[in-house]
């Protein structure tokens, strides 16, 4: 190799080790320094945000969708690589869905069209697998009936059938036109849904199969890590096309919480008192007390027990157990030691909204 | 009424995926909140919510090939509505240009690359078959011997569970097959073609890989799978004696059961040890025969399973070809032998060769690579369609589609065909020219392998020297190999430019190496080398007869009169010859170092150097680069950081790369979290991101310059709502940013910091 490339891959490396190093360093320094709190800005309701965040002005719409025109001229050139058997993985910051949309709906009319939002929490890979089954199936009966000759009778596919027979089937159906494939659109295959491995190899599989063809895109930085080079080169079979669109990612962030809106005190106000409302009268008391009981003494734990015992809220350990339970997986409550090493009870709220949930709850 | 929120949502249908997620049951109290409520505000969009859909189904015209076009332009105008109708005409027209182009183009790579392919399969299938031959031979051997071992009678075969006596020890006869190749990769196909090879040679095989020995699916899993592999038909329980008796009817056991595991170090070791002991137990019903593919060494078998397990194989070893082997082997058939089909220029030579040494190092991507730049080739260059012409057997649609018009003005755009007019060629015909580069290429390939044959002795691989005979920067100053090699002898080469550049690629050049190689070769050695020369150049009758006239002169007694080349050859290295006076193996020796470089000079042109070459040579190392190998966590970082050159726009271009307010905002938030260390204190980026956002509101005003009291009073009034909308445009960018990974959110240990993930570009 020539030294010069060597020594640019070397320089390159160094330079990237050097850049980590650098920031963990700057980093551990301002943070140090920095500690400054969230809650210092005045964050607006949340309600507000939210509102506003639907509001949000889009910039330079004309240069986006001019970038997406730009796209339409490598239409031919993708269909080709579909064609002659790779897989096509779009990435570059901002939405893709509606390019690749768009690219299914004007260049790939002679194909059927499934779409899997990946993006989405929970996908049903097998449910995914039926319809394509079906679809496929559908042609090969219209393609019998059309020829009118007799074939043996295939399986028509049913929930009943395993992913491997539904994936057998994708590959081997026999249908005399080869050129019959149907195109899978799956956005955001580094989704939440489909992050998990086995997953992501029913879906190398799946690009695997005969009639079957993959345009997919990723957003995610290390997206390529799902993939072993089994999946990547052989059975996927990327082409990767770098399509920056810099549209927002507005179905694609729509799980993801507002991170202004996460650790706001009204915020807290509000979940807890929407849990608490849930919650029966009498473990709604037992929270007063503890609550009163930390707002009087911030500094001091006291026998709960007995506290609800003597108001009649709790009859044994074991209720008041249950219901410190239920506090402690909605995070109501939490475990603190205190100064001379005992377990004490707290509620992770402010004194003051601490006082606004009593309020609303009472 | 959010209770009553909660209640509803909760049986909808869309959510319910979403409710049992199990990462949202152990959120936050708000993350669920919040969740709700957003699920409400979206609860219409039932094509974003829906986890899957069909989005249409193939248009009816797709049958009739010959109007695929317009079958294609009316879909797509039934498609777009009204308003947009008119606009997209134009780049429909210019589509249908393209697709015109397209059938033909899929063709063209299509027999291309199955040529290609062809090749490929044969070589790797040649280069196995001793080894898959052996390994046949053992099988018959060791199945030949179980049957010596006694057939079990009809009424223990029919028995439902296995024979154990100590007169049979359980032994499995295993075959490990070491493919001294730490990527799997290359060996499913190894694996595959000896699955094919046995099952073509009268066995029963089935094949495992390592997924089907995982811990989660544990043995049950694996049985299956192999039951699977065998016609059994529908089968309710995995149960190994369904196997057995399929085995032992009809007349299934006259061949013998061969299973193959294809990667070992892969397995998980517990299930593959319970399973080699549930067949040992059964291997007299069911003489299993195993083969097991190792990437390492014999010593894996031992380090993934118990001694109680290894006591039941009877193993023997296979060796099959390194993936070094394999690459030249491939180089040598694909891109040498077969130039005539499809040709790479010396820039991707060089890439694919540094991607398959430096990086990858299976032969499997650089198959697909080479794909790739086949498919490239086709889908870029217009003029490889005449490749496709000259290749396929019905050349009629071929002529139709592309009228001498056409060609004519796609040749002209040539830089070689310009090259080729200097060197006064304009007269000759494009027949004429692509015959004459078809037998250019034909003798350009003889030479690199007559070359190559002669780099053996010097261990020169075959890839290496592929990329630097390719190399069209060398080619002019490598007029002769001895001239150079004089220079250099003479000190000369420190101050020559070329030399040095020619010497770049490998310390010396690899073929000053050979020619040195060649010069200093024992007799017995050289007299192999050119009967092996010989042999490359039978069919060359050119080249063949320049072989015959050197072997000639050097018999030919006559010393006085040598030719030209070998006078010349005998002045430059005089001081050596004057040593071994009138030695004829020296004479002999300089013959084929005169030998070599009368094919260097005369025929080893690069293929970039040749008129016409575009037609089948692909020279874009950049797209290949970016379609081959993409790099999300650089190019997504790079977008962020240059949304405005991307974008192109008038407003952010301004003032060169300083950060202005009209800049997409999470290029904005990204550019100056490159600012902070590892973590980012929120509050401050928060602060620095309002401040950026807010020089237009200083700007503004002043540009206008009318600050007047109603207008002041509006934007006050606003003052909260802009608030708002800054800290929800500033949430928009971090939700955006966790969405392509670039930050770790914040944890409870850390509630005011987000964290860096990636560092520099």
């Amino acid at each position: 190799m020539n030294m010069d490339e060597i020594m640019d891959e070397e320089e390159e490396e160094f330079e990237f080790s050097r850049n980590y190093f650098l920031a963990k360093e700057h980093g551990s320094s301002s943070a140090k320094k920095s500690t400054n709190k969230l809650t210092d800005i005045n964050l607006v309701d949340e309600q507000e945000l939210r509102e506003a965040s639907l509001h949000i002005q889009p910039k330079h719409e004309k240069e986006i969708a001019c970038l997406m025109d730009s796209y339409k001229n490598m239409y031919p050139e993708w269909v080709l690589a579909l064609r002659s058997g790779f897989s096509l993985l779009m990435y570059g910051f901002g939405s893709k869905k509606v390019l690749l949309e768009d690219f299914a709906s004007t260049a790939l009319t002679e194909y059927s069209v499934v779409v899997i939002n990946g993006y989405l929490q929970t996908i049903n890979l097998k449910q995914v697998l039926i319809t394509l089954a079906e679809l496929l199936h559908g042609q090969v009966k219209a393609k019998r009936k059309a020829s009118s000759r007799d074939l043996p009778k295939s399986q028509q596919p049913s929930i009943s059938q395993s992913i491997e027979d539904l994936l057998t089937f994708l590959d081997e159906a026999e249908i005399e036109e080869d050129g019959y494939v149907i195109c899978v659109i799956i956005h955001n295959i580094d989704g939440p849904g489909l992050r998990d491995f086995e997953t992501q190899q029913y879906l190398a599989r799946l690009a695997a199969c005969t009639h079957i063809c993959i345009v997919a895109s990723i957003d995610h930085v290390n997206a390529p890590l799902y993939w072993d080079k089994n999946m990547a080169h052989t059975q996927f079979n990327w082409c990767w096309y770098h399509v920056p669109t810099f549209a927002p990612y507005k179905v694609e962030g729509m799980f993801y919480p507002l991170i202004l809106a996460h650790g706001g005190a009204n915020q807290n106000v509000k979940t807890a008192t929407i849990v608490l409302q849930s919650l029966t009268p009498n473990a709604q008391s037992v929270f007063k007390v503890l609550a009163e009981h930390q707002l009087s003494h911030p500094e001091e734990g006291d026998d709960l027990y007995s506290v609800c015992r003597e108001r009649f809220l709790v009859s044994s350990q074991v209720t008041l157990n249950s219901h410190l339970t239920e506090f402690k997986d909605h995070e109501l409550v939490k475990i603190k030691r205190d100064s001379d090493g005992q377990d004490c009870l707290h509620i992770p709220l402010a004194a003051e909204a601490l006082q606004k949930v009593l309020l609303e709850i009472s | 009424m959010v209770p009553n929120l909660l209640k509803k949502f909760k049986y909808s249908s869309i959510d319910k995926c979403i409710t049992n997620s199990s990462s949202y049951a152990n959120q936050d109290i708000s993350d669920i909140a919040v969740f709700y409520q957003l699920q409400m505000s979206n609860f219409p969009c039932f094509i974003c919510n829906s986890p899957f859909f069909v989005l249409h189904k193939p248009s009816s015209r797709r049958k009739d090939r010959s109007s695929t076009g317009q079958g294609k332009l009316r879909k797509r105008n039934e498609l777009s509505s009204p308003q947009n109708t008119k606009k997209q005409e134009g780049s429909v027209n210019e589509e249908c240009d393209h697709h015109l182009f397209k059938p033909l183009q899929i063709e063209a790579f299509n027999s291309v690359w199955s040529r290609i392919e062809s090749t490929i399969k044969d070589v790797l299938r040649d280069l196995n078959s001793s080894a898959f031959k052996d390994i046949q031979l053992w099988i018959l051997e060791c199945f030949n011997a179980a049957r010596l071992h006694g057939e079990p009678n009809i009424t223990e075969a029919t028995r439902s569970f296995p024979i154990l006596s100590n007169a049979t020890p359980g032994q499995l006869s295993t075959a490990l097959v070491i493919t001294r190749n730490i990527e799997f990769v290359d060996d499913i196909l190894t694996f595959e073609e000896l699955g094919h090879f046995l099952k073509s040679h009268g066995c029963h095989v089935a094949k495992l890989s390592s997924v089907d020995f995982s811990m989660k699916n544990g043995i049950a899993g694996c049985l299956k799978a192999l039951l699977r592999e065998f016609p059994l038909g529908e089968i309710d329980s995995a149960d190994i004696s369904i196997l057995a008796s399929w085995y032992r009817e009809q007349d299934n056991n006259n061949k013998p059961l061969v299973l193959i595991i294809s990667d070992l170090e892969r397995c998980c070791g517990s299930v593959l040890t319970e399973f080699v002991l549930m067949l040992s137990e059964w291997v007299v019903k069911l003489p299993v025969i195993l083969i097991i593919g190792v990437a390492t060494t014999v010593d894996a078998l031992r380090n993934a399973l118990p001694s109680r397990a290894l006591q039941c194989l009877c193993s023997s070893k296979f060796m099959i070809g390194t993936p070094d082997e394999r690459m030249d082997t491939i180089v040598e058939a694909v891109l040498v032998k077969h130039s005539t089909t499809f040709n790479i220029g010396h820039k991707v030579a060089l890439f694919l060769r540094n991607y398959f040494i430096n990086q990858d190092g299976t032969l499997t991507s650089f198959i697909r690579a080479l794909k790739l730049a086949c498919l490239l080739h086709f889908s870029m260059e217009p003029v490889s369609l005449i490749h496709g012409l000259m290749l396929a057997e019905d050349q009629k649609d071929w002529i139709s589609a592309l009228s001498p018009e056409i060609l004519l003005k796609y040749m002209d755009e040539f830089p070689s065909y310009d090259r080729s007019q200097i060197a006064n060629q304009a007269g000759k015909s494009i027949a004429q020219g692509l015959s004459d580069l078809m037998t250019e290429k034909r003798l350009w390939s003889t030479a690199v392998l007559c070359l190559c044959e002669a780099g053996k002795y010097s261990k020169v691989r075959l890839l290496d020297l592929f990329c630097e005979v390719l190399n069209p920067d060398l080619y002019p100053h490598r007029d002769s190999v001895c001239h150079i090699r004089n220079e250099k002898d003479q000190g000369l080469s420190s101050t020559n430019g070329h030399s040095q550049q020619y010497s770049s690629v490998q310390t010396g050049g690899l073929i000053r190496q050979i020619v040195r190689k060649v010069r200093d070769l024992p007799t017995g050695a050289l007299g192999q080398l050119i009967k092996s020369w010989e042999k490359l150049t039978a069919d060359i009758s050119e080249i063949h007869d320049k072989l015959k006239t050197f072997q000639s002169s050097v018999r030919c007694e006559d010393r006085r009169s040598p030719r030209k080349s070998s006078k010349d050859i005998s002045k430059r290295y005089g001081s050596k010859a004057s040593l071994d006076t009138d030695n004829e193996s020296t004479m002999l020796n300089l013959q084929a170092v005169a030998f070599i470089d009368c094919l260097v000079r005369n025929y080893m042109r690069p293929i970039e150097c040749m008129p016409f070459h575009e037609i089948s040579c692909f020279k874009n190392v950049e797209k290949l680069q970016v379609v081959l190998i993409g790099d999300p966590r650089r190019r997504i970082q790079a977008d962020l950081l240059d949304s405005h050159k991307i974008l192109s726009c008038g407003c952010c271009n301004k003032t060169g790369n300083a950060l202005l307010p009209s800049r997409q905002d999470s290029s904005i938030l990204y550019s100056l979290a490159q600012e902070h260390g590892d973590l980012i204190n929120l509050h401050d980026w928060f602060q620095s991101f309002r401040t950026i956002l807010h020089q237009t509101n200083k700007r503004k005003p002043k540009s206008k310059q009318s600050p007047q009291p109603k207008k002041r009073k509006d934007t006050a009034g606003s003052g909260d709502q802009n608030e708002a909308s800054i800290q929800a445009r500033f949430c928009r960018a971090v939700t955006e940013m966790q969405i392509t990974g670039l930050l770790r959110m914040p944890s409870k240990r850390r509630p005011d910091f987000v964290q860096r993930v990636a560092f520099g570009l």
